[in-house]
């Protein structure tokens, strides 16, 4: 039988991967909307996706765990489309996961669509180039430093996270169970050798991965400064 | 090729508003002070800007309509099939700067021109590797013109792509656009708040003040009507007044150290115009042609014909208008040879005119310094 906080371990991989994965796919359009926005709505649109970074994660939980009852609309979409409950479930956590770490991966790729500006996309266009064509070959390389932390923040928020999927994953083994909840497993049950194993370990991991970001971004200035600096 | 403008657009502090055909052979320049809205029309030109009101077609192709009468037409930038050398030139920083110039040549669709002969002819031959941020400001232009003209555009157009330049860029990348010119015949738009480098290039002159055209003509005429227009707007930093000329070279070097220009004939050996002998390629390069100018306040005016003197040039004219302003005066004056009349003008003090009692119809001698006949690019 799999040793259940190895078990935990593939679980929040796999969440982890996914929800940044869909961050990315949906973050990349919105953070290039709003660095493009001027209307005076953007600010609304910007606290709304920087709402997680000071709402308590039990809110959120909350009121996403309401939502994904069965009694509610979204709840009752999920069900009739897969014919299984979507609360306490591995997509719950997904989905959570994905508004729950939304401005961690939206800020880093807005700000540098910002500084980037119009003038680089503007010589392309002088060149031939149509919007898609500018997307992959001036935007994507000029900020991948900015993909590569967007990426890294959702990832490593994703998984550290503990209250909303405490909320509406609850602890079920190989489904919602992720290190995180493991972890607190361990203490309530005084198992504090396997408690500071997982501890030490997310400690770990995460230092590394915060370490690898720092160092991808630190020897070279980043492209999109380069222009700025420049002009 | 035609290009016709007729548009308004808002534009801070005051509208643009534009209503003009361009005939675009060789290099047209558009001259205006910092603000008078020529880089907005190049942009609009470009389809950078996309807020105007009006049309603009480009040899009976409409790039945009936004007439509430018609069907809405807007060819998108890229498609327009026109190029634009910025003045901060926009090299791609991810790249270096053959894979630049490959950036612009992929995306040509109908691809005629060489990408290696391009490079030769920009002399780009020996920076092909180098990453942007390594190249001088010069050199960047280079390429970033280099680039534009591999997307193979119809119309060129050049937004001040010198004003970052000191002047020996400048000179060199000058040259570089009328060789370009010269070989692939493609017609430029070059904006420049500099009378010096647009009288070395440009055949045409479109002048912009404040939003509105003042005025559109042969490039040695306009900058005459520029001299007037000053006189008349009370502006002191303008521009230089001056004469403008283009001359065919007589002698390259007399063996005094002097090349010989001719106003008229070759032949008439009293409308020769002397300068600092010139090098031997210029001759090649222009068609036996010269551009040159000679600032107002380098000539002087004389009642008798100056023998004694070691000023070299001298030529008789008749003064045709004089303006007075402040303690200054402009006279124009007009030499006159078979047919055919050349203006000079001239910067005097108010004293001096009046203790030569000068008048219009006067005859008088203009004298100028050799070293007062000046080019930009040589």
């Amino acid at each position: 039988m799999i040793n259940p906080d190895l078990l935990a371990l593939v679980t929040t991989l796999k969440m982890a991967a996914l929800t940044t994965v869909i961050l990315l796919l949906i973050g990349t359009p919105l953070a290039w909307f709003l660095a493009k926005m001027q209307s005076r709505f953007k600010v609304i649109i910007e606290a709304i996706v920087a709402l997680p970074l000071v709402l308590p994660p039990t809110v959120l939980g909350f009121y996403l765990l309401i939502a994904f009852s069965p009694q509610y609309l979204p709840g009752q979409l999920w069900q009739q489309t897969t014919g299984q409950q979507l609360a306490f479930s591995f997509s719950a956590i997904v989905i959570g996961s994905v508004l729950y770490s939304m401005p961690f991966v939206v800020q880093p790729l807005q700000k540098a669509f910002e500084q980037l500006g119009e003038p680089l996309l503007e010589a392309g266009a002088m060149l031939g180039a149509g919007p898609i064509d500018r997307f992959f070959n001036i935007v994507l390389p000029m900020t991948k430093a900015s993909f590569i932390t967007a990426a890294s923040l959702g990832f490593a928020h994703t998984v550290g996270e503990f209250g909303v999927i405490l909320m509406i994953g609850g602890n079920i083994p190989g489904e919602t169970r992720v290190l995180s909840i493991a972890l607190f497993d361990h203490v309530e049950a005084f198992d504090y050798a396997k408690a500071h194993l997982l501890a030490i370990s997310l400690l770990v991991g995460s230092m590394v991965l915060l370490a690898s970001i720092y160092l991808l971004n630190r020897p070279k200035i980043t492209a999109a400064k380069r222009v700025k600096h420049e002009s | 090729m035609n290009l016709s403008l007729n548009f308004q657009l808002n534009f801070s502090p005051f509208n643009l508003v534009i209503e003009q055909t361009l005939s675009l052979q060789g290099i047209t320049g558009v001259f205006g002070h910092s603000g008078s809205g020529k880089s907005t029309l190049l942009r609009t030109i470009a389809g950078l800007e996309k807020t105007l009101e009006g049309t603009i077609t480009l040899d009976e192709v409409c790039l945009i309509n936004n007439s509430e009468s018609q069907a809405k037409t807007f060819v998108k930038a890229e498609q327009r099939q026109i190029g634009l050398v910025f003045q901060d030139s926009r090299l791609l920083p991810h790249l270096n700067v053959l894979e630049n110039l490959k950036f612009a040549a992929k995306r040509c669709q109908h691809r005629r021109l060489d990408i290696k002969e391009i490079i030769s002819l920009t002399e780009l031959d020996s920076l092909l590797q180098k990453p942007i941020e390594q190249l001088s400001g010069g050199q960047k232009q280079r390429v970033a013109l280099a680039r534009a003209i591999l997307a193979e555009p119809k119309l060129l157009l050049l937004d001040e792509p010198l004003s970052a330049l000191d002047r020996q860029a400048k000179a060199s990348l000058l040259r570089l656009m009328l060789k370009i010119q010269h070989e692939l015949q493609l017609p430029m738009l070059y904006v420049s708040h500099s009378v010096d480098e647009l009288q070395q290039i440009c055949d045409k002159l479109l002048v912009l003040s404040q939003g509105e055209v003042l005025g559109y003509g042969g490039i040695h005429e306009m900058i005459h009507q520029l001299n007037d227009i000053q006189e008349q707007t009370q502006a002191d930093d303008f521009i230089h007044q001056q004469t403008s000329l283009s001359l065919p070279i007589k002698v390259l070097n007399n063996g005094h150290g002097l090349t010989v220009l001719s106003l008229n004939s070759p032949l008439n050996v009293h409308d020769e115009i002397y300068l600092p002998a010139l090098e031997e390629h210029v001759a090649q390069l222009n068609d036996q042609t010269l551009r040159c100018f000679i600032l107002a306040r380098d000539i002087s005016i004389s009642l008798t014909e100056p023998l004694n003197s070691s000023i070299v040039n001298h030529l008789l004219t008749k003064i045709s208008a004089i303006n007075t302003k402040g303690n200054k005066v402009l006279v124009t004056a007009l030499f006159t040879q078979e047919d055919k009349e050349q203006a000079f003008f001239v910067n005097i003090s108010i004293f001096s005119q009046q203790k030569l009692a000068l008048s219009i119809g006067q005859h008088v001698y203009l004298q100028f310094k050799a070293s007062a006949v000046r080019t930009y690019l040589y």
